[in-house]
């Protein structure tokens, strides 16, 4: 098989997802944040967006802490050392195709 | 990804908090220009700490109570990253290295203005580091707000007629100078929150 076709086989399939490499995308750059904040950012419904954050936090790329700001309740969101490595991979990744 | 880092602005804290240390500059130098003439330096740097260190207290505190009250409820708490364990210490020397940088330049400037009394340019290069602050930074952060440009527009054309209007040397011009740009800086961000806070609501609460 050619190079750059086995390195699009390749890809990470979980963050390959566009409502989840818009997640990932938006983690990689914060130390972390909640959920509202992606939310207005990703534009996605709350379900869709509970769900994909459901998918990454099953592979180890999103940790997920259930906290409150003063008595409000509060989803923290943040990207593991995993889900860091998984991005860093998938980018290098997408470059050998292109 | 630039918009993560751009939300920090979302709210125009940024800009206020910029608007209200220039404020404080100009308050200090207020004060230092009515202390005695043989006023010793520490006097000087007595004044200069006394107005700022409160000015930036209050900046962070009112930039956290807006954060608080009135985005995150509506769009959300995010935090940056630190570059790394030895950032503030980087970020120290950096400041202590760009300062040493700009005052010997400075120096070079006065020292060149005193022996062609033609232009006068320390007053330039202040006023050009004052004017080309702000449409750096609408171009870095205010994307979102092309009405900004004719802010950036009304600050250039206000620096140009302070420059024909206040004679002196440097220390006289900064003064006016420094508060007109702080008034801006602050209108800019006090705008910019009105606009957020019309624009955005806080989502409605869940039924259970």
């Amino acid at each position: 098989m050619n190079e750059q076709l086995r390195a699009i086989s390749e890809l990470d399939r979980v963050i390959h997802e566009p409502g989840r490499l818009m997640i990932i995308a938006l983690l990689g750059v914060v130390k972390e944040c909640d959920f509202l904040y992606l939310l207005h950012e990703t534009e996605m419904n709350k379900g869709n967006l509970s769900s994909h954050l459901t998918r990454l936090e099953e592979a180890g790329y999103v940790e997920i802490e259930k906290t409150y700001r003063g008595k409000v309740p509060q989803t923290l969101l943040r990207l593991t050392r995993a889900g860091h490595a998984a991005f860093d991979r998938y980018r290098k990744g997408l470059k050998a195709v292109f | 990804m630039d918009r993560p880092k751009r939300y920090d602005n979302i709210d125009g804290t940024g800009e206020m908090f910029m608007g209200l240390m220039l404020l404080g500059f100009t308050l200090a130098g207020y004060l230092e220009a009515r202390l005695a003439a043989n006023s010793s330096r520490w006097t000087h740097g007595i004044v200069v700490y006394g107005v700022m260190i409160p000015v930036f207290g209050f900046g962070f505190w009112a930039r956290r109570v807006i954060k608080n009250h009135f985005t995150w409820p509506r769009t959300g708490y995010a935090a940056y990253p630190r570059v790394g364990d030895k950032s503030w210490w980087i970020g120290i020397v950096a400041v202590l290295v760009i300062s040493a940088v700009l005052g010997a330049g400075f120096a070079c400037l006065r020292l060149f203005a005193r022996q062609h009394d033609a232009i006068n340019l320390p007053r330039i290069g202040m006023l050009v580091a004052l004017a080309v602050a702000y449409p750096l930074w609408v171009l870095r952060m205010g994307r979102g707000n092309p009405w900004k440009w004719l802010l950036v527009i009304f600050m250039e054309l206000g620096l140009v007629a302070i420059t024909f209007i206040v004679p002196g040397d440097v220390d006289a011009l900064f003064r006016p100078v420094a508060l007109f740009v702080g008034l801006v800086w602050l209108a800019s961000g006090g705008a910019t929150l009105s606009s957020y806070m019309r624009h955005t609501q806080p989502p409605a609460p869940e039924v259970e």
